[in-house]
């Protein structure tokens, strides 16, 4: 890696540049951008989830005090797929005036027959979700190796049932977008992923160019996947704006967050795995469906993904048989969501790992460096039990003393990341001053933090002497941030920056090593018109795939059914680590919506009225907190990796390890996330009059 | 939220006057804006009764404890008289909501707070609460919902004060029309398991002033609540006890659940079960046995039986350690 051996900054930590504008509000955010004569807007939706929608009478909203527009969101009839579905929308000169006029419009619908429920969804004669098409097709299976041969040669054969509800991206700032019209040209602050991703998406909705539109984004509350598209309601912004010829400013609110903005796809797996009697796999059969909302993973104005998974993830398998099926339900269309498909396929797979172990009496942490084909993971194992002391705690499964349960349990994981399109512009000032400009966006991972990381160190300056610009469609592109390879894409862009504005200012100055102690002697000789120079990313900088496991443990009480987690403790590969104090930051987050996904969080559909019951922060429940176990995290250090994305691998095997040590504690399983008290006292036996599982109903063929 | 009007009255009589043109009492708000935010309450007038004069005292004589109604949450539950000579209500005050909400909630407005049940509380669904032709938890999701349920609305009393303050034999005085009435919580909540429409037995116009807690000689109390999270969740199930306790025998003993009923639960005879008696944990099985006999839980609630076991039987025990 052409990465310097000696780093004076790279792997030092270093705070977040714009942490004093956060901490003390100086940060602008999209709500924070208040031009002059700027009008609120809010999104009336359909209070049915199915319903034929004939017409929709905006005239006494349009009549009402202070409305300034109001549009629908499709002319003429149409379908409602979901509660919330958007249907107009309007603008007006106070929250107020918008929340009465919204109240004010009228719509002639004829409610249709509905479906929330996976398991219902696929039986013959559901209501019918999509108009012209079934809730659910089932793909012919892949098979790769005989399977059945696989089992039949296999010592002990595990099986299992295991699901994961709907989860939530829940963004602390909501989706919204500040739009104002200037003549042709439109500019818009919005709360994105991707400033350029919502530049195109502007420019095609309304048919005008590319370069006639600019998207900011200084600063913005978490997107986790569900930001890096335009969206319906930023279309309905810029339409209000054009409508009232005034700049509109529409946020959503957490209530329209808990319906439509995307989120994590259901899944429920029925899963078979066989291993000879030394503990080698040898053959994995999975039944799976899950539903990523009314588009049954049809692509959406924001993007969309269905509700597949990787299975069997990380294991080698020598023999893999895998069904999955997407489901349509009325209820509102998932979109990436961090490390999508991972968290789900990681649970189910090493959940079956763990039940299968018990089985052949091995000991977990042995069991996966067996099956474990990946060198990093094999040394983290090793790191991770010594520092967690997993030979002194491991019990057999049920066997820790007393009503409340000690279990431990661990989890392996891996993630692409890397980069590939990065673009960014260095400015070498007269004063010796440096300006690095990157059209990306920070999407908590510290961009401006990394881009000043960098370009200090390969220009060998103070980092407070370099300025980063992001944000902002005009600047260098450098794509959305997803797939955890913003950091991959920076890091190499400006690299390259750098080198090219070095050999200018060499050139130049006629000052062959410009760096160093004659650099201000060197940037006085640029002249008047400072200097910049453009930079790529480059291979060679960054690599992917990354390994990582995480160990859990857990006290539950078998009498109340409440678990209590204790530790987690993670190592985690991440190449060469730019700033130590936001990548923690992102291990950190990972792990704490890891712990949301085990124990707490869940969008809980109303089979009756077809309404998301907990739209809120009272009843789906994220993690507080007091909720948070001490957390270890061991990153390897690998320079020689270069630049790795870390955003999304340590969110996906922290619920599978928390799930196998509450099955250690319990010596039973509980097969579905989230880990809720009521389910732990009925995987002991301790409920009666339960609703059937879902597993006991059948998958039609 | 629909825009309303807002005044300040000065005594208990005039703010009563005030809320009769289709207002509300307001306090610390927690409860209340909420509602209105989703259009569940849309007042005309919100009387704001933080100014009436001593309502935020905590004053103690040699036999009882009296609360004002605007004596906040928090401030209950650091009140080192109030965990030295009742600590279930300190306990109790100290798992209600986050820092943020026990710093505005008043002990009234706990004490009068609403439904919590997710088909009330949403603004698209009419349920029976709301006058509505049915009890949607009854046959849906009704995880967080009753286990006595033979009522019409089966969403269960929340307030932590109220199972803490049954369990202490407290009285509730309310202003009522031109005199106050001193009302036993089982008094304060028995419409709510009459009437489906009813969040408790006050009227529009009934203005909770205090609240008196007898302290007996060799009293003791004690409150403890199961949660799906460890800090800023409602209780699945809570439970106080109180017992005069000398050694590990116990008399006049109270024991009171809390959601698992619109109204906090409490059974006379499994109290009586333990008079005199000494505690052991058969004993206390005995009394949860009673207590919970008579549960209809509904599908997907059942759960809420092994906690409330447990709670009562580590109540009890907690009582006499």
């Amino acid at each position: 890696m052409p990465w310097p051996k000696e780093r004076k900054y790279l792997g030092k930590p270093m705070p977040r540049v714009d942490a004093p504008d956060k901490v003390t509000g100086a940060a602008k955010y999209t709500t924070d951008v208040l031009p002059a004569g700027m009008l609120f807007a809010g999104i009336f939706r359909s209070s049915w989830p199915a319903a034929k929608i004939n017409s929709i009478d905006l005239a006494a909203a349009r009549a009402a005090p202070g409305i300034r527009a109001a549009v629908v969101a499709r002319e003429g009839p149409r379908r409602a797929r979901y509660y919330g579905e958007e249907l107009a929308a309007v603008a007006g000169v106070s929250r107020q005036a918008v929340e009465d006029a919204l109240r004010l419009i009228k719509v002639d619908a004829t409610p249709l027959p509905f479906v929330v429920d996976e398991m219902d969804a696929i039986q013959a004669g559901a209501p019918q979700v999509i108009e012209d098409g079934p809730n659910f097709t089932r793909p012919a299976a892949r098979e790769t190796g005989n399977v059945s041969e696989g089992f039949s040669r296999s010592a002990s054969v595990a099986s299992g049932a295991y699901s994961a509800a709907v989860e939530l991206h829940h963004c602390l700032e909501p989706h919204g977008n500040m739009i104002a019209w200037e003549g042709d040209q439109v500019n818009a602050w919005a709360s994105t992923q991707g400033v350029f991703s919502v530049r195109d998406g502007l420019a095609e909705s309304f048919g005008i160019p590319q370069n006639k539109v600019r998207v900011i984004c200084d600063h913005m509350g978490g997107g986790f996947g569900s930001k890096l598209g335009f969206g319906v309601e930023g279309a309905l912004c810029a339409r209000l704006a054009k409508a009232a010829g005034a700049p509109v400013q529409l946020m959503l609110t957490r209530f329209e967050e808990s319906l439509c903005v995307g989120n994590r796809p259901s899944t429920f797996q029925k899963i078979r795995l066989g291993a000879d009697k030394d503990g080698r796999l040898l053959a994995f059969d999975m039944d799976a469906l899950g539903s990523p909302g009314f588009a049954a993973g049809v692509s959406t104005a924001a993007g969309g993904g269905g509700a597949d998974i990787p299975s069997p993830f990380i294991y080698k398998v020598p023999s893999a048989r895998v069904r999955q099926a997407n489901v349509a339900v009325n209820a509102g269309s998932a979109r990436a969501m961090r490390a999508p498909g991972h968290p789900q396929a990681s649970f189910g797979m090493e959940s079956i790992m763990d039940d299968l172990a018990a089985k052949l009496g091995i000991d977990p942490v042995e069991f996966r460096l067996r099956n474990d084909p990946m060198e990093i993971r094999q040394r983290e194992y090793g790191i991770g039990a010594e520092k967690f002391g997993w030979k002194e705690k491991y019990r057999k499964p049920g066997s820790s003393p007393g009503p409340v349960k000690t279990g431990i349990g661990c989890a392996g994981a891996t993630w692409g990341g890397g980069g590939g399109r990065g673009q960014a512009e260095v400015q070498v000032n007269p004063d010796g001053t440096v300006e690095v400009r990157c059209g990306t966006q920070d999407l908590g991972t510290g961009s401006r933090t990394v881009a000043r990381l960098v370009a200090a160190e390969m220009l060998q300056v103070e980092p407070s002497g370099v300025a980063v610009r992001i944000g902002d469609s005009l600047l260098p592109p450098n794509g959305s941030s997803g797939g955890s390879t913003t950091t991959a894409n920076i890091g190499p862009a400006v690299f390259n920056a750098c080198e090219n504005a070095v050999a200018e200012l060499a050139r130049l100055s006629g000052i062959a090593e410009p760096r160093g102690g004659r650099w201000l002697e060197a940037c006085r000789k640029i002249g008047v018109n400072p200097l910049t120079a453009s930079g790529r990313w480059q291979p060679g900088l960054s690599s992917q795939g990354v390994g990582g496991v995480q160990f859990a443990e857990v006290d539950v009480d078998t009498e109340t059914g409440f678990v209590k987690l204790r530790r987690i403790l993670c190592v985690q590969d991440c190449g060469l680590i730019v700033n130590p104090l936001t990548c923690r930051s992102q291990v950190y987050g990972g792990i704490i919506m890891g712990i949301g996904y085990a124990l707490y969080e869940q969008r809980v559909m109303d089979r009756t009225s077809g309404v998301v019951l907990n739209p809120n922060f009272e009843t789906y429940k994220l993690p507080g907190p007091a909720d948070m176990p001490d957390i270890d995290v061991i990153l390897l250090d690998m320079p020689e990796r270069g630049i790795i994305g870390i955003g999304e691998p340590v969110t996906i095997p922290t619920a599978s390890a928390i799930a196998n040590a509450v099955a250690n504690a319990l010596g039973v399983r509980v097969s579905d996330l989230p880990i809720t008290p009521d389910r732990v006292l009925a995987a002991l036996g301790l409920v009666s009059g339960l609703r059937p599982s879902w597993a006991e109903r059948p998958i039609p063929a | 939220m629909k825009a309303f009007a807002y005044v300040t009255p000065q005594s208990p009589e005039s703010a009563v006057e005030l809320v009769r043109d289709d207002g509300r009492f307001y306090a610390g708000g927690v409860d209340l804006l909420g509602e209105m935010k989703e259009f569940l309450a849309t007042p005309r007038t919100l009387v704001n009764v933080k100014a009436l004069p001593g309502s935020g005292e905590i004053g103690f004589d040699a036999a009882q404890c009296t609360v004002g109604a605007n004596v906040t949450v928090a401030d209950l539950a650091a009140h080192p008289r109030i965990i030295g000579a009742l600590p279930g209500l300190a306990l109790a005050a100290a798992e209600v909501g986050s820092p943020q909400i026990r710093n505005m909630a008043t002990v009234g407005g706990n004490l009068a707070q609403h439904s919590r049940c997710w088909y009330y509380r949403h603004r698209d669904v009419h349920c029976r609460k709301k006058g509505g032709a049915k009890c949607f938890a009854r046959t849906g999701e009704a995880k967080y919902h009753s286990l006595f349920t033979g009522c019409m609305c089966v969403s269960p009393a929340v307030s932590n004060l109220a199972v803490a303050l049954a369990a202490l034999d407290a009285r509730v005085c309310v202003l009522r029309g031109r005199g106050v009435d001193k009302l036993t919580v089982e008094e304060l909540y028995a419409s709510a398991w009459t009437n489906p429409l009813a969040h408790n037995s006050l009227g529009p116009a009934d203005l909770i002033l205090r609240v008196e807690i007898p302290i007996p000689a060799g009293g003791r109390s004690t409150y403890m609540q199961v949660s799906e999270k460890s800090d800023f969740d409602w209780a699945l199930v809570s439970c106080a006890a109180s017992a005069l306790v000398s050694g590990r025998s116990v008399s006049r003993v109270r024991i009171v659940l809390g959601a698992v009923a619109p109204v906090p639960w409490q059974v006379a005879e499994a109290n009586q079960l333990l008079e005199g008696r000494t505690l052991d944990d058969g004993l206390a099985g005995k009394a949860a046995d009673r207590i919970l006999r008579d549960a209809t839980p509904l599908e997907g609630n059942g759960y809420k039986l092994p906690i409330a076991r447990a709670l009562i039987r580590r109540s009890l025990q907690k009582l006499v350690a």
